[in-house]
């Protein structure tokens, strides 16, 4: 019998009744061959892996990250809310004590999913990593966490969510957005004025093998990580950087992620995307899934292999150990917030950052146009408002009272609200309070 | 007439049953087990019961043994030579059962695809090695074979060079992985295997030897089976070559006894109360619960398929003893209880004391109980309450805990998956030599309607006597590589493109009903339940290109007739 040296909670939810499309990359054989290799190696048989069920997010859950447009039901299925609810029995198992690690094997994934929802984007709707953070930060009390994204696309979704937010480190590394959907996330991307240097960013070129991402994990991430010091440490365990992924280009392997996961030492592990179903999931998760236990992963390999292969070129190497070079400076020594009159990159007009976006929704065809403020305050992190409208859908306005919302923030925050009622032209408002708890909507 | 028999740990427990519109037990009979000679307990047993009845009317003996328990347990198992092929993933050696363990390079995939094959050069070594060892027996484990045995047939075919089919030179007997069961575990195929090998000798001179003894008292024609683990039984010739599912079947003779003596529809607690430990298990809507993969054997997981039954260290023969301020019960068993000529007090005296029993010498029970309180400064009357009431409030507490964690995992019930569904106990019901004496005690306790059937004391042999025989199978077909195959049978066929989920459920159910009339039991088509039928579109690019097919069926366990007023 193999005893693993930290217990391991393991809530796996396959979805098997959810899919985007039949076809679609995001459809119900995703996780079955995973599921058949866990069960044929015996994972759950290991003194000290257990396998939960997950719970149910509520409406409640969601609502306290997401402004979900025309409201929470409307957007996501059951299995949103199962998925997500699986992330949050994984951060209730860590924070109770229950068990040392958690990995959320769920679906589907959530990393696109921004602040404002209208639909799906990249096959997310809502943002499972974001639901369980919150949902840790109502029920335990504020924490500082930090979320190393490891799937091969920027988590733009993640970065979106805790733009403004000092307290949440975000650090993604990913195939360089020149080369893959969403095409976002550069080393120029801080954070807003509040919270530079609160979001880094590591795009890798095409064909990044295990030494690439090992190497920037080394240099860049591990150093960060001890400097920041969080309370918990969350990884957003895409898969799609395996060099068998069908709509990725790089070349990752499964002993490399579980090499990864030991030297990131997740609290928790949330999954993300990763289309090779048959030629990466299983043996990447069960790697994974050992490296987090602290069992010997070692002889966890692909069937096709080979090393020699998939090695990344020289130039390659070059160019991730000078990135490796610049890239944490941005992190230890932000540069100062200046406003170049670009409203896409935000602009400071009075005491408020203001921030125009255009989002498209590649999944459901949706696309939204935002504007975005925030309240540059000294003594709190800053009233929240955006102004929202999806094609050419009704205008919609959601509000978000800091935790740590100073009295005049908070005041103006309901008055902002029963302003938008009384005289705005919103069709539907939403205020998040996460000060008082409390969640509200109007317009029906 | 059938029989049942239930060699027990510490009684052996016969019964013969008439079976008419409603069966009734014409005779029964109790006598020791012997735990060096258990054919003699088992003719014993029989000899006293065929005096009192006609022996020309018996059709059936249902056995449920302890033997191959017994011989893991006392490590009197044989020498296995077990050659497993593993590919990537965990090290098997973290499975190795035993010293001749060989590990061959070589590897199938989840969809049964073989990635590299098995090297021969390797396996030679490995079976050149076992042999001069001096090992007959041999398990072939191979990860993955239950989508594709060529691994483990190759093994077999290694082993056992020979050309004739019924005698080799070389093994006595090949376990092959994939014919235990279609359920994915390698680390349980390997441990389930290496055991069925272990007792495999012991357990086929047991058979040889009921038989022969069935034949001495003129009982040659009547049908024996065999009591399995998970409330089922197998018919005595099948399970020669799978005597690992005898393993771990006391238990389920006393939950069919209790199936067979009363009528549950509600989720329900079930008490076996013995002479050294109380067996609980637990019913989900009148339906026993079984272990969701397998039971462990020593401490080695396996794919022995079990009822969930859960045992604590309280029986009638479990001892008192006094620490600090408190009164305790158990877990050791120190003798007989004093009213049956022992020397320490237990909890049988207590009953006696509290006058809720009468057993054996009552006066010795009284006066032992007196004297063992009053040297602890302790009257007599607080001593036997004080034990009466730890036994049932540890009884209580196990059963919680016991629903508690059937509540926090996914657990299968017999026929289908429990998601969602809390278990709300209703209903207590009790058996065993201190039932009737412990029950009020019981009732305070779970404040829970609480029934002791008639016939409680012989229950378990009732249930092992109108235990019916089940089998279940799993059909895997993937329409991509055009193929089906059913491992527990070794049943492999060609499918066309378009086969389908419909098209696999009657084809398992088939395959079931066939399998069983092979066995000489029929099996009305209603018994065959499809318990798991799924089907996913397997996509390559943005195309289908085939079905991956799982289908598992079974015949649920259950008992042919009931003692109670019927469904
Ligand atoms: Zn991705
Ligand atoms: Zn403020």
């Amino acid at each position: 019998m193999i005893k693993s040296n930290n217990t391991l909670g393991i809530i796996f939810f396959p979805a098997f009744d959810w899919a985007i499309s039949p076809t679609h990359p995001e459809r119900q054989e995703r996780l079955l061959y995973t599921q058949d290799q866990l069960r044929e190696e015996g994972l759950f048989d290991i003194e000290g892996i257990t396998e939960f069920k997950p719970d149910v997010a509520s409406v409640e859950d969601v609502e306290r990250v997401h402004f979900c447009f025309p409201d929470v039901p409307s957007v996501v299925t059951r299995s949103h809310l199962i998925s997500a609810g699986g992330a949050i029995k994984a951060g209730d198992l860590i924070m109770e004590g229950q068990t040392d690690r958690a990995f959320a094997m769920v679906r589907p994934p959530g990393h696109h999913a921004m602040k404002v929802v209208h639909g799906s984007r990249g096959f997310c709707t809502i943002n499972i990593e974001a639901i369980m953070i919150e949902h840790i930060r109502e029920k335990y009390g504020h924490k500082r966490i930090a979320i190393v994204d490891t799937d091969c696309h920027h988590g733009d979704g993640t970065q979106d969510i805790y733009w403004h937010d000092p307290d949440t480190l975000f650090i993604s590394l990913h195939q360089d957005g020149r080369t893959l959907y969403p095409g976002t996330g550069f080393p120029r991307d801080l954070g807003g004025p509040n919270a530079m240097g609160r979001t880094l960013n590591i795009p890798l070129p095409p064909n990044t093998s295990d030494e690439g991402f090992l190497m920037a994990v080394e240099r860049v991430v591990l150093p960060i990580l001890e400097d920041f010091k969080p309370d918990l440490v969350i990884n957003s365990a895409g898969q799609d950087n395996h060099f068998s992924d069908p709509i990725t280009n790089m070349n990752f392997s499964a002993g490399g992620y579980a090499a990864m996961n030991d030297m990131l030492k997740p609290d928790i592990a949330v999954l993300e995307g990763g289309y090779s179903i048959q030629g990466a999931l299983p043996y990447v998760n069960l790697g994974i899934c050992l490296a987090m236990a602290g069992v010997d992963y070692s002889h966890v390999r692909e069937p096709n292999y080979n090393a020699e292969r998939i090695r990344q070129d020289a130039r390659t190497t070059e160019y991730i150990a000078e990135l490796c070079k610049q890239l944490p400076a941005l992190y230890f020594d932000p540069p100062k917030f200046v406003s170049k009159g670009d409203s896409r990159q935000g602009v400071i007009t009075g005491d408020n950052y203001v921030r125009h976006k255009q989002i498209y929704y590649d999944t459901d065809g949706i696309n939204e146009v935002q504007q975005e403020s925030v309240t540059l305050c000294k003594q709190c992190r800053g009233l929240y408002k955006v102004e929202t409208r999806a094609d050419s859908g009704p205008l919609c306005l959601g509000v978000e009272i800091p935790v740590n919302a100073c009295p005049e923030c908070r005041a103006k925050g309901y008055q902002t609200v029963e302003d938008a009622q009384l005289k705005g032209t919103y069709r539907y408002v939403q205020l998040i309070n996460r000060r008082d708890k409390e969640y509200i909507r109007y317009g029906f | 007439m059938l029989l049942g028999i239930d060699v027990g740990g510490t009684h052996t427990d016969a019964v013969a049953i008439d079976i008419g519109d409603k069966p009734t037990v014409v005779a029964s009979c109790k006598v020791p087990t012997r735990h060096d000679d258990l054919l003699s307990s088992v003719t014993e047993a029989l000899a006293a019961i065929l005096d009192r009845i006609d022996r020309n009317a018996v059709t059936q003996l249902n056995l449920s043994t302890t033997l191959s328990t017994n011989a893991i347990v006392q490590n009197k198992t044989e020498d296995v030579g077990v050659i497993v092929s593993a590919g990537p993933g965990i090290d098997p050696h973290n499975f190795m059962p035993c010293k001749d363990f060989y590990v061959i390079d070589g590897s199938i995939d989840h969809r049964g695809n073989e990635v590299r094959a098995l090297s021969t050069h390797q396996l030679a070594k490995a079976v050149d090695a076992c042999r001069e060892n001096g090992v007959r027996v041999f398990a072939a484990v191979s990860k993955f074979s239950t989508r594709n045995p060529r691994h483990e047939n190759l093994i077999r075919r290694t082993v056992c060079n020979c050309k004739s089919v019924d005698a080799c030179e070389h093994a006595d007997f090949v376990t092959q992985g994939h014919q235990l069961g279609g359920a994915l575990n390698f680390p349980r195929r390997v441990a389930t295997a290496y055991f069925n090998c272990a007792v495999w000798r012991l357990y086929n001179d047991f058979a040889t030897a009921v038989e022969e003894a069935l034949d001495d008292m003129g009982l040659g024609n009547v049908k024996v089976n065999i009591l399995k683990a998970d409330g089922g039984t197998m018919p005595l010739p099948q399970s020669r070559t799978l005597p690992v599912q005898s393993i771990f079947s006391g238990p389920a003779a006393s939950v069919m006894g209790i199936i067979a003596l009363t009528d549950i529809f509600h989720d329900s607690i079930i008490l076996d109360i013995g002479g050294t430990t109380t067996d609980i298990a637990v019913f989900a809507d009148g339906a026993p619960l079984i272990e969701r993969e397998g039971i462990d054997i020593g401490s080695h997981p396996t794919l022995v398929s079990a009822l969930k039954v859960h045992s604590i260290g309280i029986g009638g023969d479990s001892a008192i003893s006094v620490v600090g301020p408190e009164v305790r019960v158990g877990p050791n068993r120190l003798g007989p209880s004093v009213c049956l000529g022992g020397e320490r007090v237990t909890l049988t005296d207590a009953l006696n004391y509290t006058g809720a029993s009468a057993v054996g010498d009552v006066a010795a029970s009284r006066q032992a109980i007196d004297a063992y309180a009053s040297a602890r400064t302790l009257t007599g009357g607080k001593l036997a309450g004080d034990a009466v009431a730890y036994a049932a409030r540890a009884i209580q507490d196990a059963a919680r805990a016991l629903v508690d964690e059937i509540n926090s995992k996914p657990v299968y019930t017999i026929h289908e998956l429990l998601e969602g569904k809390r278990i709300v106990p209703k209903k207590v019901y009790l058996m065993g030599g201190p039932a009737e004496a412990l029950k009020d005690e019981l009732r305070e306790r779970f404040q829970l309607s609480t029934e002791v059937p008639a016939n409680f004391d012989v229950a378990n042999a009732i249930g092992a006597a109108l235990t019916r025989t089940t089998w279940e199978l799993e059909l895997f077909a993937d329409t991509q590589r055009h193929v089906l195959f059913i491992p527990s049978l070794s049943y492999r066929e060609n499918v066309p493109s378009g086969y389908d989920l419909e098209d696999a459920k009657r084809d398992a159910a088939n395959q079931l009903t066939m399998q069983l009339d092979s066995m000489g039991v029929f099996l009305r088509a209603e018994d065959a339940q499809i318990t798991h039928a799924s089907s996913f579109n397997m996509v390559e690019g943005y195309d289908m290109v085939g079905r991956n097919i799982r289908v598992k069926c079974q015949v649920r366990p259950g008992v042919i007739k009931t003692f109670g007023e019927g469904r």
